[in-house]
């Protein structure tokens, strides 16, 4: 496999705070690549790395097998689309897209039939005449798209170019994004704080926190198998449910802190006694008839039921509250007891200190 | 209600016209006193509009060489705006977007050379200048002295105009394939041009008016601005105060009119539409 962007030990300091902490990302060619995390993790800094508009302190970043480390921004080939748009408010959505071209040396005429071109694909072809205070928001952030894509780049940065636009916009535009990638098949880092963007998008996701990777893999991999307690929580929606749990004396089974103490099995074993923290996702935890016997069974007493008409959400008079998301409409159910039955392959084990997920031997 | 508010707008306007007539008045006694012949303008109870209007512009552009004057005014104008521009500008960018600790020292410095005024400055200036010898270029020598007195002022006039050019755009630019320069003067500049513009009329507008530097630089009359050669035709026993006004008048009009003209061009709202 070839790889188009290689980030090995990348670390950055902004004076004495210390914002990417030994990050690596391998990129194949042609991949589209998410970064996730909370505000505030490095998401952006770490895009900003690669484009060549923050320097590193230490480690390196390859772009198509060249080392660019130490390379200015206009050597490294690629194309970023702001979050903000940033569009050149001084020239027409035309004069934006060939500025580009034109800066590489292609003539008027030619960087005008290639704007032509990307404005097509793009939807902008009435437009190139305007000014970008002239257009509406999803007209600029078309702009901005067709701005990248018209360079045929290395590499596409995207930091958060949805997060400006309305909900039902952005939905549109998140399989537009996919659509074009997948015409164009150019190698692209989407940096967002949306999992659901990320999960959707991306052949793989990159999840961060506090300038640190905490785990990176295809999609589904970090949806079932979480390498620990932030990502499971972050990854997923709604959130998963974390209890704590105490493992019982056959080591198969682990006994929640709810009330009644109800046992659940889980694959593989752990030493009987071990204290972890346990995570239940809520659409895991299916309905079941109270009277049918067996099964990995909770019983719960319900505090309140929210339904959407296509899912329902179950919320537990627990502390801590259980969340379930069940697909049937639960007509009737208001309170009292109910019953949810999970698979033992989807009982979450975390070490209850590090947050660590716990392999379980045989 | 809507008759009150009516009222109230009319009184607002008419205490806004007589504030602009005081404030408009000596500009408007120049004018008028221009074109009064000698005895009109002792005359006693003041007209406040000329009997027998007696233009003398060009009696007075003659006698009184204003020509070589206003020369001398536009040299010394236009140079120092041109210098101050040239190194004021990349300056006020440089402290727009680099922060830190020694940036405001920087600019609290600037802002202290602001403060001092030109009537203190002449001696050291005008020792120095004498050593190294400027003295013989006299013109030139006030080019410098009014460019360290004006360009504080317009670092900090520019420098308030690039900080509202958001960063990105010149990001996207370095992205795009531009050097760090060329984003300077393809983005940046363009996007500050009206804040450039303005602050440079500014400053040439100071230069056309200054006295004090003018005055102690240039001791050859042929050298001089209009400022110091109006100085030398007024004094105690001046009785041609028709020559003196009309000369004040030819001064002051075309940078009245030119002010007029660049109204047009500060209008603000050139960058939106970038973010957003
Ligand atoms: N120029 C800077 N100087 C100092 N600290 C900075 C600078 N830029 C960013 N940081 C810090 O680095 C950290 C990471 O910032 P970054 O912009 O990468 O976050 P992010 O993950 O993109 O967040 P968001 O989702 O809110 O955009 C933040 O804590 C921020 O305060
Ligand atoms: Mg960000």
């Amino acid at each position: 496999m070839t790889y188009q962007i290689e980030i090995e030990g990348v670390d950055k300091h902004y004076g004495a705070y210390h914002a990417l902490r030994d990050v690596d990302v391998r990129i194949p060619t042609g991949q589209f690549v998410a970064l996730v995390g909370p505000s505030g993790c490095g998401k952006s800094t770490l895009l900003r790395t690669i484009a060549g508009l923050e320097t590193i302190s230490e480690g390196r970043i390859r772009i198509a097998g060249r080392d660019v480390s130490s390379v200015p921004p206009r050597e490294r080939d690629i194309a970023m689309v702001f979050q903000s748009y940033a569009l050149y408010p001084h020239m027409t959505v035309a004069g934006n897209l060939m500025y580009s071209l034109r800066l590489k040396g292609m003539s008027r005429a030619q960087a005008r039939a290639r704007a032509e071109e990307i404005a097509a694909i793009t939807g902008l072809s009435d437009l190139m005449h305007r000014y970008p205070r002239e257009l509406s928001g999803g007209q600029r952030q078309r702009v901005a798209m067709g701005r990248a894509i018209v360079r045929s780049p290395a590499a596409f940065l995207f930091d958060e170019p949805l997060s400006n636009l309305d909900a039902a916009l952005r939905v549109h535009m998140r399989s537009e994004i996919r659509k074009l990638h997948n015409r164009i098949g150019a190698t692209s880092v989407y940096v967002t704080h949306d999992q659901i963007e990320a999960m959707t998008m991306a052949d793989h996701v990159v999840v961060m926190r506090a300038g640190r990777i905490e785990q990176q893999g295809a999609p589904l991999e970090l949806y079932d198998r979480p390498v620990n307690r932030f990502v499971a929580g972050f990854i997923g929606s709604p959130a998963m449910n974390f209890v704590e749990g105490l493992v019982t004396e056959d080591g198969r089974h682990v006994r929640l802190a709810l009330p009644g103490e109800p046992a659940l099995a889980f694959t593989g074993r752990r030493p009987p006694g071990e204290v972890v923290v346990v995570g239940l996702r809520p659409e895991h935890l299916t309905p079941v008839g109270g009277d049918q016997a067996g099964g990995n069974r909770l019983e719960l007493p319900v505090a309140l039921v929210e339904r959407t008409g296509s899912a329902s959400y179950v919320v537990s008079d627990t502390e801590p509250s259980i969340l379930i998301a069940a697909t049937e409409r639960l007509a009737g159910l208001r309170d009292g007891m109910f019953a949810v039955a999970i698979d033992p392959a989807c009982v979450h084990l975390f070490h209850s200190d590090t947050g660590l997920a716990l392999d379980r031997m045989g | 209600m809507l008759r009150d508010d009516r009222f109230a707008r009319a009184g607002l306007l008419a205490i806004a016209l007589v504030l602009v007539g005081l404030y408009l008045f000596p500009l408007y006694w120049m004018y008028v006193t221009a074109l009064k012949t000698g005895t009109e303008i002792s005359a006693w109870p003041p007209r406040f509009w000329p009997e027998t209007p007696d233009v003398a512009v060009v009696e007075v552009w003659e006698r009184l060489r204003m020509g070589t004057f206003l020369w001398n005014s536009l040299i010394i104008a236009l140079g120092t705006t041109a210098v101050v521009v040239l190194l004021g500008t990349g300056c006020g960018y440089a402290l727009a977007r680099v922060r830190g600790l020694w940036m405001d020292v920087a600019l609290f410095l600037i802002l202290m050379m602001q403060v001092l005024p030109s009537s203190l400055m002449i001696t050291p200036i005008f020792v120095a200048f004498s050593q190294f010898g400027l003295l013989e270029y006299p013109r030139l020598s006030v080019i410098l002295a009014q460019v360290a007195k004006l360009l504080p002022f317009y670092v900090v006039l520019v420098r308030a105009t690039f900080l509202q050019v958001p960063r990105e755009l010149e990001e996207a630019a370095l992205v795009d394939g531009n050097s760090r320069l060329g984003a300077f003067l393809k983005i940046n500049v363009p996007l500050a041009r009206n804040g450039i513009l303005v602050a440079a009329v500014l400053i040439m507008l100071q230069a056309l008016g200054e006295y004090v530097y003018s005055r102690s630089l240039i001791q050859e009359r042929a050298f001089q601005p209009a400022t110091v050669g109006l100085q030398s035709f007024m004094g105690p026993n001046t009785s041609d105060w028709q020559g003196v006004m009309t000369y004040a008048a030819i001064y002051v009009t075309p940078i009245l009119l030119f002010f007029v003209l660049l109204q047009r061009q500060i209008v603000s709202g050139l960058t939106s539409g970038a973010l957003k």
